[in-house]
């Protein structure tokens, strides 16, 4: 880290609230015409109903439930690179977690889109809620469905008020850098925030009190999401290592997304000094790890169908590698066994190139690896007369671009709108200034 | 902002109705209008259906059926239990209904474009009828077979104006009859009663699908078939190039080599004669086993084989039907007669006296030579009545050309087709449902045709327009006998075949001076059908109640009078793939493929729909190199055609099968343009004996066609994969244990069922529902069902079923409630084609109740899976989590069209898009039964739930059976206890009120292994795809160890 002062900090990690510049405004609008023009998609499929679609039953499930759950799955890296990473007092993660917060609750956001794009009558989505009603109608608590509704609004909940909580500091930061109305926003939303021993005194406990429970929730959600599946019966499914696995694969896409994310951030808000490569470092030994846990869990899902000797497991195990579906699992397989295995070598997990594009290629095997349980699974069930092959058609591509546009223009507006570093943090992890600095203290 | 309280309460109230506007109006659920009665009809209670006995219009087979009318429109047909010629309805008859509401119907007499009155449309016909007689023209008839009733009219008719009658059917019987008459004498064709059947010997005939007689011929072999009846099951075999719906139920399939099945059927004979030192043996000195073993490219020990079978025990040879129609079909037929002699069948299962007539038959020479006349200038008024000479004739034939020769074609069609032409005059005689009429085939039975709706058009049935044409023809009374006669091919007259064709039994003429075409039906059974006891009018309340009067004659036997044995036809001879046409299981001969609903029902065996295929063997596949995406071009001397092809071991290596039906040009928005019209390429080369049409007489040059195929199957893999879904076991195991309390661990759902779980300590996590009174499920035995597919048609008439259309069936949305599987396993002599209709189960432990997170789905008292539409979100997670896939979503707005809309079910919702769906043990109709009983206090019998719903009704080998599990003694509980019953995927533990009975199959005997067998619910040992080799491992005797089944589903994964 160079010799930056506090007001060094506050400066640099403020500059993109200040100056919007032209590649900004650029992307921001691109990333709007996107979101605009594949929302087109889905207003298309609420007319015409989900046959516009490609599902072929037996395959009911399809993009969108693959796409729900990578979303999830990318949301658990903020929560757990902020509260665990935090409790075990990781030191690397003061420069990313600000980022990886936010990124956990747009991708929460962008994956709580999908339940309503789903399902046939999104106008009475809300049918999933239990509230009171004059129809005495009441929800199912048994279906995993359900637990899923409460799964992902607790995480939501939890993780956005611990993003607050963060933030506070930070936005009493911005608020004294700022005048006017600005100033008057960011005021309210520092909620009166003094720096002072004893604010910082409560402060560090309430954050520490949140941090524990959100730890937990890192662990439930995707294990309630993976139940959805594992509480089936379908073969592929029906599955007791579903929750573990489909954790280390949400903390495992979510890191290679933080590091899809925060490169081009860091390079194109010059926040090179805080988030440097020392960070990116770590994220890909965390991806190395939890990749490894996924090969294993992979090995272990065959090696259990074959144990269990149950010929429709072991049939759908099968298909998986030899059936029409073998692209995908090859992709998957390739993407999150093997592409990973080069940040063992650590001129390329310290390279920018060799992480963005392997964590690209993360991205995309974990889609894949979501897209082979849920459509291989369905298109190879009981009944072999039922085997069909599911592809999608262009509207959910279309909403699949869309649901990456809604993420981006959230994302880019939360660099716009908030210190996207934490600036407490950083500042914690300096040298304090001295009142006397000594000379040669100053280079 | 400077807004004052006036100004604000305007903006909200403006604001607050623009919101309930906007809420309101909701397009996704449109708003109906539901109208009261302004007059109240007589008899007509608005809720409650008025049934007709009627008869079934749709062929001439003429069998008995119910019509239902709601508020004063039919909205089902159904088999007639008091009839005694059949069971259920099948697809083709049930989707009648469809026809009466086509929205291709025209509104009343039409030509040129322009719509006719009545009145002149008659003055027209009898105009240019007297202008072609003062010609010295023919007056000409080219219709469908017509029996009772029109047949006499038209003969009196006919011989009144000198009419020229031909009625002409592809697929018909004429080479059968010529057989009759060749090997009996006489001119109608003999019944088959197959329930008394040990052994059946067929050469080709569809008797489970399209051919005549078919209904009486599924319920005899599906009575055949169960071996609680008699304790036997028969044997079927089946000497034909290409496995249909009735060889797929085949033990032992034996396709010949192209063209010799005459020469198999002789060796047969030989074989047969021999064993049972036949009196006239000496007729088949000649004939040479073993060069016909060569020929045929069948062993001699398996002619040899077959004779025994066919010589021990009772058993039947049936003639030649569609796949077996070469140049010498007739003498095939002939030949069958000969067997079914040597065996000892005549008079057994091969009757006479209860025998079948068609009423006048005439050969496609006759048709030929009309049209050629036509095309001369000969024929001045041609009536074309259900026949469609320019889609039925091959395409050499040129029948367009000889139409545009006629003075007038006077069409009687409801809506056009390929043979109208602007200058027809197309009379809608209306559907068979708003008319009346009657049919007589079997002797002495007569079906009664009784309207059960007023016609939706200007409509007047075939017999009005006769007698009122007659009138202003002003036609003599016939004063001598009606002149029907039997000719064949060289257009001769066969004497003496009046006297036993029933309807021309010598009696009074009608006449033609009656007021119209219901009074002629009254009169015509007044004076030959009813026995004169009582009067007549109690009499007809009761046939009008009954839907006619069924006393078939009693069964006789005739004498033999074969005199010489045919000279054996040349091979059809060639390197390139033998040509077979046959046709569709849903359109027969293309007449119905204007009916949606008949188009989108898979076939049987392709499991496609909405098109054309050919089928070929999948060797020819991989020699031709084709992807599954290639067409394949057929080409003959004549012409080509490019269809897509399914590959299936049910088809000669050397042949390829192209289905007829679709193909046509102008048959409405439904049928045009869709798959080709195989007799494109085949010449008009005839069958000697009959004049019939010969379509299984060339080679065709096969190759790969840069095309895209649009051929696709529903069933998505060929074989169960070693899977236990479609469970057979071996005849002897059926036969050793028809009906025996053996019981099995698979019956897991009721408490004395439970019993051996309790002791063995094994409990369910969740308690069981309760069912207090109902507990409603459902026995289907696979043993006797063919795939036909009569369940999906009544099933989609009963529920509001919609069609999807082909892009959307494609993508597996058909909306069809019932899907019926269908594996092909094997080749050759043990080919194995099951079926298994798959509906909702309503487990009691179902799988998709549990997790619909709004309880859209749950499990009633009755024991049904019940769906609330209504609350449905769409989550789709229960047809995920059913491992039976028969849940539908509905994935658009499915939409009727207009007229279609009056057929409509009103019992049944009509589901909105987005809503999940599927079979609901039709709980109207369960309802409804409850309802009544109640009124009574009593639960309700088992009687009158047996049949109660659609797909039971419906059944023509009555393999479902309905009932209620609480009543210990009602057929479904005592099938469940049946050994051969089991539970699809049992070992999930879903506790299904739908249960299989496991089809018994001859070949699977002796060690076979025997798929899955129920008392594994386990695969068979190795992959039955292989051609089931024959395993060291002893066969299981059935079920009565509960050592697995709910256990490990799997003791052999290797599939």
């Amino acid at each position: 880290m160079k010799n930056l002062t506090y007001k060094d900090v506050n400066k640099d990690v403020l500059r993109p609230l200040f100056t919007p510049d032209y590649a900004y405004l650029g992307v921001l609008g691109a990333t709007l015409t996107v979101l605009v023009v594949t929302g087109l998609c889905w207003l298309y499929q609420m007319v015409y109903g989900l046959g516009v679609a490609g599902y072929h039953p037996p395959v009911f499930w399809g993009v969108y439930i693959t796409t729900f759950v990578f979303w999830i799955g990318i949301g658990h890296a903020g929560t757990l690179i902020s509260a665990v990473l935090f409790l075990t007092r990781s030191r690397w993660r003061t420069g990313v977690y600000r980022a990886a917060e936010a990124m956990t609750i747009f991708a929460v956001m962008t994956a709580a889109l999908f339940p309503a794009i789903h399902v046939g009558r999104a106008w009475y989505a809300y049918w999933l809620f239990p509230y009171p009603n004059q129809r005495q109608l009441w929800q199912n608590f048994k279906s995993p469905l359900m637990w899923d509704v409460f799964a992902v609004s607790t995480y939501f909940t939890v993780s956005t008020i611990f993003f607050a909580i963060g933030l506070v500091p930070d936005i009493a930061s911005v608020r004294d850098s700022t005048t006017g109305f600005t100033k008057k926003l960011y005021g309210v939303m520092a909620m009166g925030w003094r720096g002072t021993d004893r604010q910082w005194h409560h402060y560090m406990a309430a954050y520490g009190f949140f941090a524990a429970i959100a730890t937990p929730l890192v662990l439930s959600v995707h294990s309630v999401v993976s139940w959805d599946f594992a509480m089936a019966d379908t073969p592929g499914w029906h599955s007791t290592i579903f929750p573990p696995y489909f954790v280390a694969g949400a903390i495992f896409s979510g890191c290679a997304m933080v590091i899809t994310l925060m490169l081009p951030l860091s390079i194109l808000f010059k926040l090179e000094d805080y988030i440097h490569v020392w960070h990116f470092e770590h994220l890909a030994k965390l991806c190395v790890f939890t990749g490894g846990i996924l090969t294993y869990a992979y090995g272990t899902e065959y090696y259990v169908a074959w144990y269990s000797d149950n010929q429709y497991e072991w049939g759908t195990f099968m298909d998986r590698v030899y059936g029409k579906y073998w692209w995908v699992f090859a992709v998957m397989v390739f993407c999150n066994c093997i592409a990973p295995l080069v940040w063992w070598f650590k001129k390329v997990r310290t390279n920018y190139v060799g992480l963005f594009v392997v964590s690209l290629i993360i991205n995309v095997g974990m889609w894949f690896e979501r897209f082979n349980i849920i459509a291989s699974s369905l298109a190879h069930n009981f009944d072999p007369a039922g085997w069909v092959y599911y592809y999608p058609t262009w509207v959910e591509g279309g909403i699949l671009v869309m649901s990456f546009a809604w993420f981006f223009l959230w994302f880019l507006l939360f660099v716009k709108i908030m210190p996207s570093v934490a600036i407490a943090e950083v500042k914690e992890a300096m040298r304090p200034p001295l009142k006397y600095e000594p000379e040669h203290a100053a280079k | 902002m400077d807004l004052n309280r006036r100004d604000f309460l305007k903006s909200a109230s403006l604001a607050t109705a623009a919101t309930a506007t906007a809420c309101t109006i909701d397009a996704r659920t449109p708003i109906e209008h539901v109208l009261p009665y302004v007059q109240m009809p007589e008899d007509e209670l608005p809720g409650t259906a008025t049934y007709f006995s009627t008869a079934c219009g749709e062929c001439a087979s003429g069998c008995g059926a119910v019509a239902r009318a709601k508020e004063g429109r039919v909205v089902m047909v159904e088999g007639n239990p008091d009839w005694t010629e059949g069971h259920g309805l099948c697809t083709r008859g049930h989707f009648g209904l469809v026809g009466a509401y086509s929205p291709e119907r025209v509104e009343g007499p039409v030509t040129g474009g322009a719509n006719l009155d009545w009145d002149t449309a008659l003055q027209r016909v009898a105009e240019a009828v007297k202008a072609a007689q003062a010609a010295g023209k023919s007056v000409a008839w080219l219709g469908n077979y017509r029996t009772g009733s029109l047949d006499t009219l038209l003969g009196e008719f006919g011989t009144a104006t000198g009419l020229r009658r031909v009625h002409w059917e592809a697929f018909g019987v004429e080479s059968l009859l010529a057989a009759s008459r060749a090997a009996f004498g006489v001119a109608t064709l003999p019944t088959y009663e197959l329930a008394n059947a040990q052994v059946i010997l067929s050469f080709g005939m569809d008797f489970l699908g399209t051919a005549y007689g078919a209904m009486g011929m599924s319920k005899g072999w599906s009575s055949a078939k169960n071996p609680a009846n008699g304790g036997f099951v028969t044997r079927l075999v089946c000497v034909e190039p290409r496995a249909g719906v009735t060889a797929a139920q085949s033990d032992h399939f034996l396709p010949p080599n192209p063209g010799t099945e005459l020469a198999v059927a002789l060796a047969i004979a030989k074989l047969a004669a021999d064993k049972v030192k036949y009196p006239n043996a000496a007729l088949l000195a000649a004939v040479d086993v073993s060069a016909a073993a060569q020929a045929s490219g069948i062993s001699e020990e398996k002619l040899n084989e077959v004779a025994v079978w066919i010589t021990d025990k009772a058993s039947v040879i049936l003639p030649g039907g569609p796949a077996n129609a070469g140049t010498s079909s007739s003498d095939l037929a002939a030949v069958t007669y000969l067997l079914n002699d040597i065996c000892g069948n005549i008079g057994k299962t091969v009757v006479f006296g209860k025998e079948q007539s068609y009423g006048t038959v005439s050969a496609y020479a006759d048709a030929k030579a009309l049209l050629d006349d036509a095309r001369a200038g000969k024929v001045g008024v041609l009536f074309i009545d259900g026949a469609n000479p320019v889609y039925n004739l091959p395409a050499e034939d040129k029948a367009a050309e000889a139409l545009a020769a006629v003075g007038l074609v006077v069409q009687f069609a409801n809506e056009p087709d390929d043979s109208t032409t602007p200058a027809t005059l197309l009379l809608p005689p209306g559907s068979s449902l708003e008319g009346w009429g009657d049919a007589n085939v079997t002797s002495g039975v007569h079906t009664l045709q009784q309207p059960g709706m007023t016609p939706l058009k200007l409509s007047r049935t075939v017999g009005d327009v006769l007698l009122g044409v007659a009138k202003l023809l002003a036609l003599p009374e016939p004063s001598a006998r009606s002149n029907v006669e039997f000719s064949v091919g060289d257009g001769s007259v066969v004497p003496g075949s009046e006297v036993y064709t029933p309807s021309t039994v010598a009696q009074q003429p009608m006449g033609f001076a009656h007021e119209s075409f219901r009074v002629y039906v009254q009169e015509r059974w007044k004076r030959r059908v009813w026995d004169g006891v009582g009067t007549f009018d109690t009499w007809w309340v009761g046939v009008r109640q009954k839907g006619g009067s069924f006393n078939p004659a009693a069964a006789s036997a005739l004498p033999l009078t074969l005199a010489a044995l045919p000279a054996l036809p040349a091979a059809i001879a060639g390197a390139e793939l033998a040509l077979c046409i046959f046709p569709s299981s849903n359109f027969g001969d293309g007449r119905y493929s204007n009916r949606p609903w008949a188009q989108e029902l898979p076939d049987p065996i392709s499991t496609s729909s909405w098109g054309s295929w050919a089928e070929i063997h999948p060797k020819t596949v991989a020699a031709l190199g084709l992807r599954e995406t290639d067409s394949i071009k057929v080409k003959t001397a004549v012409g080509e055609v490019t269809l897509g092809y399914f590959a299936t071991p049910g088809v000669r290596e050397d042949t390829v099968a192209i289905v007829y039906g679709n193909g046509h040009t102008n048959v409405g928005r439904y049928g045009t343009g869709r798959g080709v019209n195989p007799l494109s390429l085949i010449s008009s080369a005839v069958d000697g004996g009959s004049g019939a049409l010969a379509t299984y007489t060339t080679r065709a040059a096969v190759t790969r066609s840069d095309v895209t195929s649009d051929f696709f199957a529903l069933s998505g893999n060929l074989t169960m994969d070693g899977r236990p879904v479609a469970v057979a076991c071996s005849a002897d195991e059926a036969v050793a244990q028809p009906t025996g309390k053996a019981g099995s661990v698979l019956h897991l759902h009721e408490p004395e069922w439970d019993k051996r779980l309790d002791d063995a300590n094994i409990h369910d996590f969740f308690p069981e529902p309760q069912h207090p009174t109902y507990r409603f499920a459902m026995a289907i035995d696979l043993n006797s069902c063919t795939g036909c597919g009569a369940c999906i048609a009544a099933c989609a008439l009963e529920n509001n079923i919609p069609f999807v259309g082909p892009d959307q069936v494609r993508r597996g949305r058909g909306m069809s409630w019932i899907r019926m599987d269908r594996f092909i396993e094997g080749e050759g002599e043990h080919l194995d084609i099951r079926h298994l209709p798959s509906m909702c189960q309503h487990c009691s432990h179902a799988p998709c109740e549990g997790v619909c997170p709004v309880l859209a789905t749950y499990h009633n008292l009755d024991g049904l899976n019940a769906m609330i539409y209504n609350r449905c979100v769409g989550t789709r997670y229960c047809a995920n989590n059913c491992p039976y896939t028969v849940r539908r979503f509905n994935y658009h707005t499915w939409t009727w069209p207009e007229s279609m809309y009056l057929m409509l079910n009103p019992d049944v919702s009509v589901r909105e898009m987005g809503v999940m769906e599927k079979c609901t043990y039709c709980v109207q109709r369960t309802r409804s039964v409850k309802d009544s009983w109640r009124d009574v206090h009593e639960t309700v019998p088992d009687k009158a739930l047996e049949k109660l719903t659609a797909c039971a009704s419906a059944c023509p080998t009555q393999s479902i059976t309905f009932g209620n599990l609480k009543d210990s003694a009602g057929t479904v509980s005592k099938l469940f206890l049946n050994p051969r019953t089991y539970t699809l995927f049992g070992e999930l533990n879903t506790k299904p009120g739908t249960r299989y009975l496991a089809k018994a199959r001859h070949h699977l005997a002796g060690g076979a292994p025997a798929h899955g067998s129920p008392a594994h619910g386990s695969p068979a040992h190795g992959s039955p795809a292989h051609g089931a080799p024959a395993h060291g491992e002893p066969t299981h005797g059935l079920p009565a160890a509960p050592e697995s089944g709910h256990g490990s589903p799997a003791e052999h994964k290797e599939g």
